[in-house]
């Protein structure tokens, strides 16, 4: 696909942007990376565990999760992705996935094979430097998630989820007037913070009835961002976003 | 597995009403709510608020009726101790 301003690498050059600043050269490289782009149902595996990739998957458009399930077949949840994002990034590196990751909403999802990705790295040392950074950023995510699932009380880990989905989602323009694209399920929404979809769904009745968030469909409205902030605790430090804007 | 049952007003923040469960030896094994109509996701069903000892954990299943739920309960304590 040919690099636009609205091409899969333009929104992968706005991601990296905001969390490493590229020079204009390095985005010039950026563009020229070969992506192919995929359409992908909702619920689909993009890579799973035990896997050996030869690409890596970029979101373009939609909302992935990083899961892993036990011998009984529980799911938990580690991490979501928003469009931008590259959520197995780490198969650059480490061979085998130890982790699956799959679509929660229809999901456009462009692959780039680790050959060019190594290319452009080997030639724009700042760019394997951005590249880094994600995988940094990813693992901080990780220890945020792991206090928020393993300390906090339910209303403030879905408080704290839903925080982290307006930054990141805000840091590639999917927010407009405080009012985001949430398409995700109560079951999920319980597999990521480690409790009950009956009890995500008392949270989620009380988080509306003290008008911290309201619903529309699949769209999920925050009228009081300060509110919300305090209710999860949230601090967006762990993003470690470039621009936080007014986070 | 003979399992007794015990009322028990449980703070959920709606109005629901549950039963405590003790097993042959009179422990406490879990806590059953019958969800309030206004849940979204088991609206009316009965509910596994809290397991103790092997139903300890966090993905706990809602059940059609008091029956079916003392059921599972009575399986996963046999199975596991």
């Amino acid at each position: 696909m040919i690099a636009g301003p609205h091409s899969p690498q333009a929104l992968m050059i706005r991601k990296l942007d905001s969390i490493f600043p590229l020079s204009e050269e390095e985005r010039q490289a950026l563009r020229d990376v070969p992506v192919q782009v995929t359409v992908l149902k909702a619920d689909q595996d993009v890579v799973r565990i035990g896997d050996r990739p030869s690409q890596c998957c970029l979101l373009l458009e939609g909302i992935t999760q990083v899961y892993k399930l036990t011998t009984e077949g529980k799911r938990q949840i580690m991490a979501f992705h928003v469009p931008g994002d590259i959520p197995d990034l780490q198969s650059l590196h480490l061979e085998v996935m130890d982790n699956s990751v799959a679509t929660i909403s229809p999901c456009t999802v462009g692959f780039i094979q680790h050959e060019h990705m190594r290319r452009v790295c080997e030639r724009h040392p700042r760019i394997a430097a951005a590249f880094w950074r994600e995988t940094l950023v990813d693992a901080s995510i990780f220890r945020e998630w792991l206090l928020n699932v393993g300390r906090r009380e339910a209303y403030t880990r879905l408080a704290h989820l839903l925080c982290e989905f307006l930054v990141r989602l805000k840091a590639v323009g999917l927010v407009e007037d405080d009012t985001f694209d949430l398409p995700i399920t109560q079951v999920e929404l319980a597999d990521a913070i480690g409790t009950s979809n009956v009890h995500v769904n008392r949270v989620l009745q009380a988080m509306r009835a003290n008008g911290l968030v309201q619903t529309r469909g699949t769209q999920l409205i925050v009228p009081d961002w300060e509110r919300l902030k305090e209710a999860g605790e949230f601090d967006p430090l762990y993003l470690h976003l470039e621009r936080e804007g007014d986070a | 597995m003979s399992l007794t049952l015990q009322p028990v007003r449980v703070h959920t923040g709606f109005e629901e009403e549950g039963v405590l469960v003790f097993d042959g030896s009179q422990r406490l094994v879990a806590v059953l709510v019958r969800l309030s109509d206004r849940n979204e996701v088991a609206p009316g069903q009965w509910f596994l608020e809290a397991g103790f000892g092997p139903l300890g954990g966090v993905n706990y299943p809602a059940f059609a009726d008091l029956d079916a739920a003392q059921d599972w309960i009575g399986q996963r304590l046999t199975q596991r101790l």
